[in-house]
Parts: structure tokens; sequence; C-alpha cells
């Protein structure tokens, strides 16, 4: 008799031909490579293209300014020749400006009164604007006034130190001066360490999901699942090869959307960055390409295990859908919630799967390496997925479940093969 | 000799909700000879497909025991799929590969040489005519052309047992007549054959020896013409009916 080929020859094959197949399905491609590459980068940019156009129709408004009280000569000057101010004849009555602001009809109101006392410098004046910061509008006229009027104090402190024989600078005694001791590379990657990790899941948990579906339920729907059940190779080959290929699109698909979202993060946020003066430059770094490969394999081994187990009860492609949503959004919820600025990857952290290795991925984009957390949640990613395999291996021991006989959930399977089971075995035990 | 198929008081027993214990195939044996067609006859929901499931290793049986070219379906069930060739109708091809790359991967995984797959996929592009068709993907190719490449690659590996599980369903009297055709061709290169089928006039006119099956068990089984002389009927309909009839309805 003919040997047959060994076993991780007999993966491979089964591998190949998975793959081959899943290239020449649509929805696949799309879904694993095309939507990783391409939707991302086209969302941000559409969408900061977007907010930038927002932004430059708010900065085209001419402000609608009331000013209550009366304005020092040098003041009112400036604010008659400020072209996006425009001063208009008031309510009679502080109380109605605020309304008209609160109407829309008008976008702020300047009330100005006799300085608190003190000194005597020329142009002195309290100043209170109102704006109702609901209204972007109104919220950008309030901006508006604000800087005119720190214009005008400069200028008054300006004249009052003259008069007194010294320098502007010196007359108001100290300054602050901010400064950013980050390059524009670590910008960047601030930025990317922000944006990536979430993108990323997300990524690998699509790569994964149509190809999940596609190896178990899809089989079922297609009639093939029994003509693999007779191949001659042991069971366990196609588990591992079907398994294989779901976590190879998850892994390739986040890969993908961290390479296109580095490469076209420059252009997006271009339109932004834009009249800020800042300088960003992004780049992962080369330090962190080992550690995104890591994470993009832990993550897709984990998340191809656990669509693979729901998956396996379903019978259609729909089923199959449905089955593996909850768990999807699963993998999805904490991630949300990871998006705050100054989260650090720590111990508790690394033992969260999923959160840990969007921590690991985070930190590597911005250019840090927690060594201790890191290994902890490698660590933690093969115990689950190592748990997540023994529970497919369990349930594929079931006929009923292997042959698509089962007409339930993993719910349902749990319920009455695991639970009740234990059940009879307590209550065994208790005779 | 042993047979190349021996089934020994093989039994399947599920466990349905609302049924209960069902005893879909219950102590049934026979053997089929290199060279032989062996007819499973049946109603539906006799226990053709289940026990035809359990020779081809796809389910696991209760009780008893089969064996493929000496191999125990259950102990050694990689060696026994090794040995045998499975058709149903709910063994459908890879809708996404071609012809040919069905053949070349049911070769390679079946464990034929890597050196002698590509003259292998050849000669059976050749038996079956699939040449124009064989780059043609397999969701592209008509129901005829279907039905040609999942018997060649029932066959790729050139297996000594063949399993056809009522083969014939759904196919059309000229594609029908022509799988009798190629199921008779493999009876002549020496193949061991079970065949599945409910329809009389395919078991009369190929199976060597006839098993009649109802309600999981095995009634009656020989050949034709003894049949025949046991029943004092003429016509296989009348003999099913002869041992069937006393039973209950199949389930």
């Amino acid at each position: 008799m003919r040997a047959g080929p060994p076993f991780l020859a007999s993966v491979w094959v089964l591998l190949r031909t998975e793959v081959r197949a899943a290239l020449r399905e649509k929805t696949i491609v799309v879904n694993s490579i095309v939507v990783p590459i391409v939707l991302y980068p086209f969302l941000f940019w559409g969408m900061f293209t977007g907010m930038s156009f927002v932004m430059g129709r708010t900065e085209g408004f001419v402000s609608r300014v009331v000013v209550v009280g009366e304005a020092p000569p040098q003041l009112r000057r400036m604010l008659e020749v400020e072209p996006k101010v425009e001063l208009r004849r008031g309510p009679a009555s502080l109380e109605a400006a605020v309304a008209a602001v609160r109407a829309g009809e008008l976008d702020a109101v300047l009330e100005l009164g006799p300085p608190p006392g003190g000194l005597e410098v020329a142009g002195d004046v309290a100043a209170r604007v109102t704006a109702d910061d609901a209204k972007e509008r109104s919220k950008v006229a309030r901006q508006r006034l604000e800087r005119l009027l720190q214009r005008h104090r400069d200028e008054v402190l300006r004249q009052a130190a003259a008069a007194r024989g010294v320098t502007a600078e010196a007359w108001q005694v100290f300054s602050i001066r901010g400064r950013n001791a980050a390059s524009s590379r670590e910008m960047g990657q601030f930025i990317l360490g922000l944006l990536l990790p979430m993108l990323f899941v997300i990524m690998v948990a699509v790569g994964c999901y149509y190809p999940a579906v596609d190896a178990t339920a899809g089989e079922r729907e297609r009639n093939t699942w029994e003509t693999t059940m007779t191949l001659a190779v042991p069971r366990l080959a196609v588990v591992v090869a079907k398994y294989f290929y779901v976590a190879l699109f998850g892994c390739v698909a986040g890969i993908l959307n961290v390479a296109a979202m580095t490469a076209s993060m420059g252009a997006i946020l271009a339109p932004l960055v834009k009249g800020t003066g800042e300088e960003l430059e992004f780049a992962v770094p080369l330090g962190a390409i080992p550690v995104l490969a890591v994470g993009a394999l832990l993550l897709a081994l984990f998340v191809a295990a656990g669509m693979m187990i729901f998956a396996a009860f379903a019978r259609t492609f729909k089923e199959g859908q449905s089955m593996i949503t909850p768990f999807y959004m699963l993998v999805l919820l904490p991630v949300m919630f990871l998006q705050v600025p100054g989260l650090e990857f720590t111990l508790p952290l690394a033992l969260i799967p999923v959160v840990n290795v969007t921590m690991m991925v985070r930190e590597a984009v911005s250019g840090v390496y927690h060594w201790l957390p890191m290994a902890v949640t490698v660590a933690v990613s093969a115990l689950t997925i190592a748990g997540c395999l023994r529970l497919a291996v369990a349930i594929l021991a079931f006929e009923d479940v292997v042959t698509g006989s089962y007409s339930g959930s993993l719910g349902g399977f749990v319920k009455e093969r695991v639970l009740r089971r234990r059940s009879a075995a307590a209550a065994e035990v208790g005779r | 000799m042993t047979a190349p198929v021996v089934v020994e008081g093989l039994t399947k027993v599920f466990y349905d909700e609302a049924r209960g214990e069902v005893r879909a195939v219950d102590g049934v044996t026979f053997s089929c000879h290199a060279g032989e067609i062996f007819g499973l006859l049946g109603a539906n929901g006799a226990g053709k497909t289940t026990t035809l499931r359990m020779i081809a290793t796809v389910l696991a049986p209760t009780a008893g025991r089969a064996a493929v070219m000496g191999h125990d379906v259950t102990r050694e069930a990689e060696a026994a799929r090794r040995c045998l060739g499975f058709y149903s109708a709910t063994t459908a091809l890879y809708p996404r590969l071609t012809a040919r790359e069905t053949l070349e991967f049911f070769a390679r995984i079946n464990g034929v040489e890597a050196s002698r797959i590509a003259a292998r996929v050849e000669a059976l592009v050749e038996r079956f005519g699939l040449g124009e068709y064989a780059d043609t993907r397999v969701d592209k190719l008509s129901s005829g052309m279907k039905q040609k490449v999942s018997v060649a690659r029932t066959v790729a590996h050139d297996p000594p047992v063949l399993v056809f599980d009522e083969p014939t369903v759904g196919l059309d009297v000229l594609n029908a007549l022509e799988m009798q055709k190629v199921i008779a061709e493999f009876r002549a290169e020496g193949k061991a054959i079970i065949f599945s089928t409910h329809i009389m006039s395919e078991a009369e006119r190929l199976c060597d020896r006839i098993a009649i099956i109802h309600r999981g068990t095995i009634h009656a089984c020989d050949t034709l013409q003894r049949l025949r002389e046991a029943t004092g009927k003429r016509y296989l309909e009348d003999i099913f009916v002869h041992y069937v009839a006393p039973a209950a309805p199949a389930g």
C-alpha cells in the first residue's frame, strides 16, 4: 500500500489548496486584502479632508459682534479694521444681546467696562466675551475676540513700559514659552500609536471573518465537507490546515493595514497639519516591525481559533456569519477603550487577551518597548490560543458537529453536552 | 484471501431529540470482492448511506466492524481512506478549483507519488474526456462535466475499493447510463465496488450480488439469480417487496 504524505506535507497541500481557492473568492479577497489596504486610508482621508473643509468654511465666516460699553479708541480701531469681525448695533440691553447670541442672530457680545483700578494706563479696560460655545461660529467669534483683546493688551503694555523707560518684556516680569522636545518623527509615531492598534485589531478580525465562515459553514453549504472528510489524511491535518488558512488571512490583513496606514498617514493628515507649523513624519520604527509581526500572528491565531469554534456549528454561510458576529464584537470592544493617550502598558493589562497585543503594538509603533509586559503578552496569548484549540478539538470529537447534523450553536452545545454532563457526573458522585 | 471490504455486525445508533434512540444500521454483515459490484438496495431511510459512510470512515460505527483492504475503519481510518474512493451526492467538488487542479489535489493528498501525479492527471483527463474543460473552474462546468470530474477525482489515487452512494440520483437518463458504464469499467479493472441504489433496474443491470436492506437490517444477500430462485419471483421489484413487505415501512 502507498504511504500517505507526512502530516506536515498534508497540512501544506491542504493549506495551499484552501488559499488558492480563497484567492478566487471575491468576498474574501475584498475583505482580507483590498479593504485593509484601501478602506481605512480612504476613510481617514475622507474624514480629515471633510474636517479641514468644515474648518475652512468656519474660518471664512465674518463674526457678528456687538460691543456693550465704551471701548478705548485703540481697541475700537482694531475692531473696526479686523476683516473677520463685523460690529453691529446692538440690542438695547446686555440681556437682549446675550439672548440674540443664543438665538444665533449674533455671534458674540463684547462687554467692556472700567478697569478694576490701580494703574493709570491708557487703554486699560475690563472685558468679557459672551458666546454660545454650542455653536461653532459663535465659538470661533469668541476666539477671534480673545486674540484681538490679547493684541490690544500687548500694545497697552508696550506703551506703558515705554512711558516708564523699560522694555515690554521687562514690564511683563516673566513670560512662559513652551517647547516640544519630541521630534517630528516621534510626534508622528505618537499619532500612529493612537490610531493604528485599533485599526490593526479590526483588520485582523475582518481578515479572519470570511475565511473562518468559508472554511467551516461554507464547506457544509457547498457540500464539500464530506469530500474533505474522506481525504486520506488525519482529520487533525484538515483542522490544522483550515486554522492556518484563517489565521494567515487575518495576519496578512493586519500587516497590510499597518503598512497602508503608515504609508498614507502623511498625505491623509496633511490638510489638518497644514498651517499649524507642525511637521509630522510618519514611520514605524524598524524595531517595531518584528513586534508588529508577532502581534499580528498572535492576534490572528487567537481570533482564528475563536471564530472557527463559533462557526463550527454553522451549516450555512449566513448561520456562520451570525454565529461569529458576537465573538467579533467581543474582540473589538476592549480596543475601543484603549484610545486613551496616557494609558500605559502595565502587567495587569498584559494579562487581558487582545488588549495586551493591542497595547504591545501601540507601544512598539511609538518606539517604546516594555519587555516584561511583552513577554507576559506572548505567554498569555499562547495559553489562550492553546485553550481555544483544546476546546476546538473537544468540540470536533462530537461526530454530529463534524458532520453538520448537530442543530444548535456553541451556547447550546456547552449547555447540552458540557454542563449537563457535569451535573450528571455530580449527581452520580452524590449518590 | 480476505475480501477487500469486510463488514461484520456493523451498527449505528443515533440519538434524536424527537425520536430518542434510532438504530439506523443494525448488525449489517457482508463482504465485497475484487472485480465485483456489490449492490445495497433499499428504500430511502433504509440505512444504505449510513452503512456506506461508516465504510468510508465519515461516521464511526456504534458496534461491529468494517475493514477496507484489511484496514479497520475505526482504528486505521486514514489507511482505509487511502484504499477507497467515495462518491455520493454529498461529496461535491471544490467549486473554485479547476478540473485539473481538482484531480491534482486528490491525487496528491491521497498519496500518489509526486513524480506520477502529472501523468495520472493527464490519464484521467484523457479517459473522462475532460480535455477541453480541464482548466475551467468547476463551478463553471455543466452538471454532466461535474459528474465526470467527480468520478475522476474518486479514482484519482487509483484505489482498489470504490463506494458509490446513489451515484445516478439527479442525473438525466444519458448521464445515468454513462455512469453505469463507467462503474462497469471499474469492475472490469478488478476493483471492488459497493453501489447503493433504490432503483431496481440499476441494481439488476449492474450488481453481481445484491443485499436488500430495510430499517437498518439486511434481509437478503445473494446473486440476482439465487434471489429469484429463493423467492420464485422474476423481477427484482417483486423480490424486494417479498423481503421487505412483512416489515414495517422504512423510517
